[in-house]
């Protein structure tokens, strides 16, 4: 997707650069209304929330929500949003042969797709959104005011509670706060926290505390059979469950770089 | 008086979902109801076959849904009761033809009609098809084999049908969600080789509304084109008649989960 070049100039036996293949994680923009200014004040919302995730990050406008992609003029206007919300607009994702004229005319890259699922489903899709931006709408709290500051750490916020099964295909999130759990997660199902995440039944997919960096966030389950685990960006993936783990009530927890796991 | 609508789903292919279908809606038409069965594989058309009908069928639910034919013209009576109707889907169209509106309209008909229920055969996937036969359901039977992939497609429909149905999109309150373990066989269960009854109920986190053991019969009774639930001396047949009777509220324990005990003559001179 991404052809990175490497000059090198002291040597003049080395060719004048590589060109590589590369795959990158890219936020993707799906506009829902050509309205700029309402997309500029949404952006600048969560550039605000998690500057060290959105400010200056590299964005994909998906404008395959549009039945008729709006003309010329109003995509510019879209652009200008994005930009003046603090993010940078790279291109656009692939569409149809519409799309890729419009991305010539604008003199921009057209990006394919990342995920199958944003094709435009009938009338409301299952999609989940990209990995870059964890905010599912469903489990989503109405809008409320921006949050300018960063929570510090340990701040109470409340928590978010899910009562009953996460299922397979599902995603919870919980933004600035703690995720409790009271059913299983199922393989398959994500369930992530800005805060700590507890799960009082079984973890049998994945869960991501932490998620905007909080390296004190903690995981605790009842029962553990995760697929993955991860604090602040810190994972690590279970191909076997190891067998003093398994069925155990754990916690994990972040020690410098190194996530653990034991019984509790 | 509006119509119970009942979707069949599973996720995965070749669970039993049209067997089930066709087993439900005569069962619930022995008790006295008045029932559709609808068939929404549309290109792949399959339930007629198992109801015995293919013969009969001249509009199909499509044509209702454009409006090329009317309810009353696309039904097929069942030849077995009177209070038992078929809507094939049509086998040379695509399901790009069944619109959310058309499906509503259909639905709405069969409730003016003074039908009692309405069991919806959905298609495997979680595309179109699928998604538009669970979307307007009252209840769900969700169809299950004893085995990981089924498992594991069954729980991402449970999600879907937790949100992404009309109920769930109204607030009105979750639809009622029944799994069915179909494909059981207590042999290999006690052998390690196929999940149990509890181990999918853990899984899932719901209990079963009905376990159909795995039987030769399914499988005459497909192809001769009569539901199982009809063949009384089979235990598939009688397991289906305990799930209709368990959907319609009655409390019945569940049978067949054991593998069948040897006798001693059985031991003695093999079985």
């Amino acid at each position: 997707m991404n052809a990175r070049m490497t000059s090198s100039r002291t040597t003049n036996s080395e060719e004048a650069c590589d060109l590589r293949f590369g795959q990158v994680g890219m936020a993707c923009v799906r506009v829902r209304r050509a309205d700029a200014a309402a997309l500029c004040e949404e952006l600048e919302r969560r550039v605000h929330s998690a500057p060290q995730l959105f400010a200056r990050a590299a964005v994909v406008l998906d404008l395959s929500h549009f039945l008729d992609l709006p003309d010329d003029g109003t995509v510019d206007a879209l652009l200008e949003a994005v930009r003046s919300a603090g993010m940078l607009p790279v291109g656009l994702a692939y569409g149809t042969s519409e799309t890729e004229a419009l991305a010539k005319r604008m003199g921009l890259p057209l990006i394919a797709k990342f995920r199958a699922a944003y094709e435009p489903a009938n009338g409301g899709s299952v999609a989940p959104p990209a990995a870059a931006e964890p905010a599912p709408r469903a489990a989503e709290p109405p809008p409320r005011e921006p949050i300018l500051a960063e929570p510090a750490p340990g701040q109470a916020q409340g928590s978010m509670h899910h009562d009953g099964a996460v299922r397979s295909g599902q995603q919870i999130y919980a933004r600035d706060r703690d995720l409790v759990i009271t059913g299983t997660v199922a393989n398959g199902a994500e369930v992530i926290a800005d805060g700590d995440i507890h799960i009082y039944g079984g973890l049998r997919g994945r869960a991501m505390a932490g998620a905007q960096g909080d390296t004190r966030a903690c995981i605790f389950v009842s029962d553990f059979r995760a697929e993955l685990v991860a604090i602040a960006g810190h994972y690590r993936v279970f191909e076997q469950i190891p067998n003093d783990l398994e069925g155990q009530s754990v916690r994990c927890w972040l020690e410098g770089d190194k996530l653990l796991i034991a019984r509790l | 008086m509006t119509a119970e609508i009942i979707v069949v789903t599973s996720g995965k292919g070749g669970v039993g979902k049209t067997t089930t279908s066709a087993s439900l809606a005569t069962g619930l038409a022995i008790a006295g109801k008045k029932v559709a069965v609808i068939d929404f594989d549309v290109g792949l058309r399959n339930l007629d076959l198992i109801m015995g009908c293919e013969r009969r069928v001249v509009y199909d639910f499509i044509n209702v849904v454009q409006g090329e034919a009317t309810l009353k013209q696309a039904l097929i009576k069942d030849k077995r009761h009177d209070n038992l109707y078929v809507l094939a889907a049509s086998q040379t169209r695509d399901k790009d033809a069944l619109t959310q509106e058309g499906v509503e309209k259909v639905l709405d008909g069969l409730s003016e009609e003074g039908f009692d229920y309405v069991v919806c055969d959905s298609p495997a996937g979680i595309e179109k098809g699928a998604h538009l036969a669970m979307y307007f359901a009252d209840h769900a039977v969700v169809v299950v084999n004893p085995e990981v992939s089924s498992v594991r497609d069954s729980d991402r429909i449970l999600g879907l049908l937790s949100s992404k149905t009309r109920r769930a999109e109204r607030g009105e309150g979750a639809i009622t969600q029944h799994l069915l373990l179909t494909r059981y066989n207590p042999a290999r269960v006690e052998a390690g080789e196929m999940l149990s009854v509890k181990d999918v109920e853990d899984i899932l986190g719901i209990s079963v509304v009905g376990v159909i053991p795995e039987s030769e019969n399914v499988l005459a009774a497909s192809n001769s084109g009569v539901p199982v639930i009809l063949d009384a001396n089979s235990l598939a047949g009688q397991a289906y008649s305990d799930t209709v009777a368990r959907v319609l509220g009655e409390d019945r324990p569940l049978r067949f989960i054991d593998a069948p005990k040897k006798g001693f003559f059985q031991r003695v001179f093999g079985g």
